[in-house]
C-alpha cells in the first residue's frame, strides 16, 4: 500500500514539475505568439490600409450595416477594414475594403473569388482614392459586367457600413427593397406584393404601373412621385386618374391561350389592351439550344422578351424579362440599345437590326422570340375576329 | 576506452541503428514531414531537442521513478517536452509552426523517444543519455532530411524551397504527395538493407520491446522472416 | 446539419483517411494487419478508444483548460487521459466480458501510443467540430483505419507468399503495397466533393 502511494506521489510530483515548467515558457512564449498572430492578421489590413497604425476588431449589429458586411475592423484614425461577401457572376465573392477617416477608399482587395474570368484579382486598385459618389465611374472589368456591378456594390456598402458605424445614417436598402417600400408607402394595403404590369408603354403620361397582388389597389409612377389608387379610387393628379380610370376599366385584359389552337409553342403569356394592341410574351432560344428545341448545353436556357405589338403587326415596344446567357453577352442583349432595336419594326424588317458581336446564338435567339411574337398575333386576331 | 564508448554511443544511431531505416521506429513523421527540406529538417532537430531533454532528465530521476509508474512518467515528461518545444516553435518560426500542424503534439506518441527512455535514459548516467539522445536524434533527422531531399528534389524541383529550374519539367509531382512518401521510404529501407547486408541488429535486442507498441511493431522489421520467431520471446 | 455530418463521415473514412493520407497509424497499420482477424480486431479496438478518447478530451478542452487558460497543456493532458482510458477499459473488460477481453484486450495497450488516437483528438480541436461533429469524424477516422486494416491484410498474406528479392521482403515490399492503395484512395477526393460539393 505504502509502495503504491508512493508511486502514485511521484507520478503527481513529475505532472507538478512539467506544469511548472510549461507554465514558464508559456509565460515567456504567450505575449510573442500573440504579437505574432496580431502581425500576421495586421498584415493583411495593411495591404487594404498601407497607413493604417493599429486594429482592433468591431463586434456589430449585423441587422445595421448592409448585409454583405461580414467583419469589420477599426483602425486607430478612425478608419475602417471592412470584408464583405457578395455574388458576382457567381456566390462567394469575399472583397476586403479599406476605408479612410474621410470616406474614401484606402484600397481593396479580393480575398476569394469563383468568378469565371478571374480579373477581379487586381480589379481593388482601380477604387483607391474613390469616394462613394465616384465608385461606378470606375473602369469597368472588360466582359464581366456582373462582377464589375458586384464589386462596385460592395465598395459602396463598405463606404455606407464606414458612414454607419462612425454614428452617421445611410440608406442600405437595395434597390428593390427601397422601390418595394415606396410602393408600400403609396399603397399600405398592397402587403407587400406588387407585380409590374410593364404596360406602362401604352398609357401615356405613366412610367410605370404596379398592382398590389391581393387586388386592393395599383400604384402609378412618374418620375420619382408614386401614386397610390385603390381599385375603384381616383386620384388628383390627372395623368393618374386618367391611366386609372382606363386601368379600371379591365384596359388589360389577360387571354385564355388555352381558347386558341395552332399558337406557338413559346407563347408564354398575351394580354390584349383597351385600344386593341397585344402584349405578348415569347420565348426565344438562348445560347445552347439548338433549333429551338435540343439542348446541346444543359446550361441552355430560353430568353424571354416582352412585346407589345398593334394589331397590323407593328412592334411598339420590346423588354427583356429573362436571359441566362454568357457573362458580357448576356448584359449587352439586356439593353434597351439592343433588344430596343425592334421597336417600330414589322414582320418584314425586324431583321433589320444590328447583331450582338460574337453572340450568333443569342441575337437568333431574340429573332426567334419576335418571330414566335408575329405567329402568335396571327392566330390571336384570327380568333377575335 | 571510455572516449570510444561515448563516442560509439553518438555515432551508432546514425547508421548502423538508425532508427528510422533500420529499427523502423518514428514512422509516421517521416512519411508525413518528408514533402520537403524544410519541414523535414524541423521535425528532426524539434524531435532532437525533446529526445535530449527527456532522455537527460529520465536519466537524473532514474532512481526516483517507481518500476510501477514508470510508463505514465515518461510519458508525462515526454508530452512536457514536447509541449514545450511547441510553445518555442509557435513563438519563434510561426511558418514552421504552420507546416508541421498536428504532427508537432505527436512527437509525444514517436516509439523512438519512449524507446529511448526506457531502453536507455533509465539505466545510464546522464551524459551518456544525452549523448545517446543527440546520436538518435541525429540519425533521425538524417534520415529525414534523406527522404525529403528524394522527395522535394525530384518531386517539386526544389531544394528547402529553392527552385531547381533545370529540374521542373522532370518533376514526378506523385512523390509529393502521400503515396509517393510510402514508395520512397520502402525503397530506402531495401536499399538500407542491401547496404548494411542484413546485418542490421534485432529490434528486441535494442529499444523497441519497451515501446507499448512493440509486440506488433515486430512483425513489422524489415527482416520479417526473423520477426516470426522473435515475436514469441517478445 | 446531416449534410454536414455525412460529408465529415465520408472524408475521414475515405479522403482524409488517416492511414494512407495523414500517416497517422502506420506503426500498427504495418505491424497487425498481417491476419484478417487480427487486422479486423485492431481497428475495431481502435475506433472504440477514438470514440470514447474523443468523448472525455473535448469536454475537457472545452470546459476545463479553455475556461482556466491552459490550452497549452493539451497534449501533455489528452496523452493521460488515452492511457488513463485505455487502462480502465482493459480493467473494464477483463472483469465483465472475458470473451471480448481475449479478443480485443491484446491490442488495448498498443493504443496508447498510437499516434492515430491522439491525433484525431487533437484534430477535433484544431478544426473547431462541435461535440457532435467531433464524434463523427473520430468514427469516420476509426472506421478508416478499420477498412484500411482489413484491406490491406489480404493483400499482404498475397505479398509474403511471392518470391520478391530479398531486400525487399517484409516490410520494403509492404510499404510499396500501402502507397498503391494510398493511390487508390486519393481517387475518392474528388467523389466526396463532387456528391455533396
Amino acid at each position: 500500500m505504502k509502495k503504491s502511494v508512493l508511486s502514485t506521489l511521484t507520478l503527481v510530483g513529475i505532472c507538478a514539475v512539467m506544469a511548472i515548467l510549461l507554465a514558464l515558457t508559456n509565460f515567456i512564449t504567450a505575449p510573442i505568439i500573440k504579437q505574432n498572430q496580431e502581425a500576421a492578421a495586421n498584415k493583411a489590413l495593411l495591404e487594404v490600409m498601407p497607413n493604417g497604425e493599429k486594429f482592433e476588431k468591431v463586434e456589430f449589429d449585423a441587422e445595421t450595416l448592409p448585409k454583405t458586411v461580414t467583419e469589420v475592423y477599426k483602425e486607430k484614425n478612425g478608419g475602417y477594414v471592412i470584408t464583405l461577401t457578395t455574388t458576382g457572376y457567381n456566390s462567394g465573392l469575399v472583397i476586403m475594403c479599406g476605408i479612410n477617416a474621410d470616406g474614401t477608399v484606402s484600397g481593396a482587395v479580393c480575398l476569394a473569388s469563383q468568378e469565371t474570368l478571374g480579373k477581379e484579382k487586381t480589379y481593388g486598385d482601380e477604387f483607391v482614392g474613390k469616394k462613394s459618389a465616384e465608385v461606378d465611374a470606375t473602369d469597368t472589368i472588360s466582359g464581366a459586367t456582373k462582377t464589375t456591378t458586384a464589386y462596385r456594390n460592395a465598395i459602396k456598402d463598405a463606404i455606407n457600413a464606414s458612414i454607419i458605424l462612425g454614428g452617421g445614417t445611410v440608406d442600405i436598402r437595395s434597390e428593390e427593397e427601397i422601390l418595394l417600400d415606396n410602393l408600400l408607402a403609396a399603397l399600405p394595403a398592397g402587403e407587400g406584393k406588387f407585380t409590374n404590369l410593364f404596360i406602362a408603354e401604352v398609357i401615356s403620361g405613366i412610367d410605370a404601373v404596379y398592382t398590389a397582388d391581393n387586388g386592393t389597389g395599383s400604384v402609378y409612377v412618374i418620375g420619382d412621385e408614386f401614386y397610390g389608387v385603390p381599385t375603384g379610387g381616383t386620384s388628383d393628379n390627372e395623368n393618374v386618374a386618367a391611366a386609372h380610370a382606363v386601368l379600371s376599366a379591365s384596359t388589360v385584359e389577360d387571354i385564355d391561350l388555352s381558347a386558341f389552337e395552332g399558337l406557338p409553342k413559346r407563347l408564354v403569356s398575351a394580354k390584349v389592351t383597351a385600344t386593341g394592341n397585344y402584349i405578348l410574351e415569347v420565348e426565344g432560344a438562348g445560347f445552347g439550344i439548338m433549333n429551338d428545341e435540343e439542348y446541346i448545353h444543359s446550361s441552355g436556357e430560353y430568353i424571354i422578351v416582352r412585346v407589345s405589338i398593334t394589331p397590323d403587326g407593328k412592334i411598339i415596344d420590346t423588354l427583356t424579362v429573362y436571359q441566362a446567357e454568357s457573362e458580357g453577352i448576356g448584359d449587352a442583349c439586356a439593353k434597351e440599345s439592343f433588344y430596343g432595336q425592334f421597336d417600330g419594326k414589322t414582320e418584314e424588317t425586324y431583321k433589320d437590326i444590328d447583331a450582338i458581336s460574337g453572340a450568333t446564338y443569342t441575337t437568333n435567339g431574340y429573332l426567334k422570340a419576335i418571330e414566335n411574337a408575329f405567329a402568335a398575333l396571327k392566330v390571336l386576331k384570327g380568333g377575335n375576329e | 576506452m571510455m572516449k570510444n564508448n561515448n563516442l560509439s554511443v553518438l555515432l551508432k544511431g546514425l547508421i548502423k541503428e538508425n532508427p528510422v531505416f533500420v529499427l523502423i521506429l518514428g514512422t509516421c513523421p517521416t512519411l508525413a514531414t518528408t514533402t520537403n527540406v524544410t519541414g523535414a529538417f524541423g521535425m528532426g532537430i524539434a524531435a532532437l531537442v525533446v529526445l535530449v531533454c527527456s532522455n537527460i532528465l529520465i536519466s537524473l530521476l532514474r532512481k526516483i521513478i517507481p518500476d510501477s509508474v514508470r510508463i505514465p512518467c515518461y510519458i508525462v515528461v515526454i508530452a512536457g517536452f514536447v509541449t514545450i518545444v511547441q510553445m518555442v516553435v509557435h513563438a519563434f518560426f510561426p511558418s514552421l509552426y504552420d507546416m508541421l500542424g498536428v504532427y508537432l503534439p505527436l512527437i509525444t506518441v514517436n516509439c523512438i523517444i519512449l524507446g529511448r527512455a526506457e531502453m536507455f535514459a533509465s539505466k545510464n548516467t546522464v551524459g551518456k543519455s544525452a549523448l545517446d539522445g543527440i546520436g538518435m536524434g541525429l540519425g533521425f533527422t538524417l534520415a529525414l532530411l534523406a527522404m525529403s531531399t528524394i522527395r522535394e528534389v525530384f518531386g517539386a524541383a526544389s531544394f528547402a524551397g529553392v527552385a531547381i529550374p533545370f529540374l521542373e519539367p522532370y518533376k514526378i509531382e506523385f512523390l509529393t504527395k502521400a503515396p509517393g512518401g510510402m514508395l520512397v521510404f520502402g525503397c530506402m529501407i531495401a536499399l538500407v538493407y542491401i547496404i548494411t547486408k542484413g546485418k542490421a541488429p534485432k529490434k528486441t535486442s535494442f529499444s523497441c520491446a519497451a515501446c507499448p507498441n512493440a509486440a506488433n511493431c515486430l512483425t513489422g522489421c524489415s527482416d520479417a522472416p526473423d520477426a516470426e520467431t522473435e515475436k514469441g520471446d517478445a | 446539419m446531416l449534410k454536414t455530418l455525412i460529408v465529415i463521415l465520408l472524408s475521414s473514412v475515405l479522403v482524409n483517411n488517416y492511414v494512407l493520407s495523414r500517416f497517422l497509424g502506420i506503426c500498427p497499420f504495418l505491424g497487425v494487419s498481417k491476419k484478417l482477424d487480427q487486422a479486423t480486431g485492431m481497428g475495431i479496438a481502435v475506433t472504440a478508444v477514438m470514440l470514447l478518447a474523443t468523448a472525455v478530451t473535448w469536454p475537457i478542452q472545452y470546459f476545463i483548460l479553455d475556461k482556466v487558460g491552459l490550452g497549452y497543456m493539451q497534449t501533455i493532458v489528452f496523452i493521460l487521459v488515452i492511457a488513463a482510458l485505455v487502462q480502465m477499459l482493459e480493467l473494464l473488460l477483463k472483469r465483465f466480458s472475458p470473451s471480448l477481453h481475449k479478443g480485443l484486450g491484446v491490442y488495448l495497450p498498443l493504443i496508447t501510443t498510437n499516434c492515430a488516437v491522439l491525433g484525431v483528438a487533437i484534430n477535433n480541436i484544431t478544426d473547431g467540430y462541435n461535440f457532435l461533429e467531433s464524434m463523427v469524424n473520430s468514427l469516420g477516422v476509426g472506421l478508416g483505419f478499420l477498412l484500411a486494416m482489413v484491406l490491406f491484410s489480404g493483400l499482404r498474406s498475397r505479398i509474403d507468399e511471392t518470391n520478391i528479392p530479398k531486400p525487399f521482403k517484409g516490410l520494403a515490399s509492404t510499404l510499396i503495397a500501402a502507397s498503391f492503395i494510398s493511390l487508390a484512395f486519393m481517387g475518392f477526393a474528388g467523389i466526396v466533393d463532387n456528391i455533396f460539393g
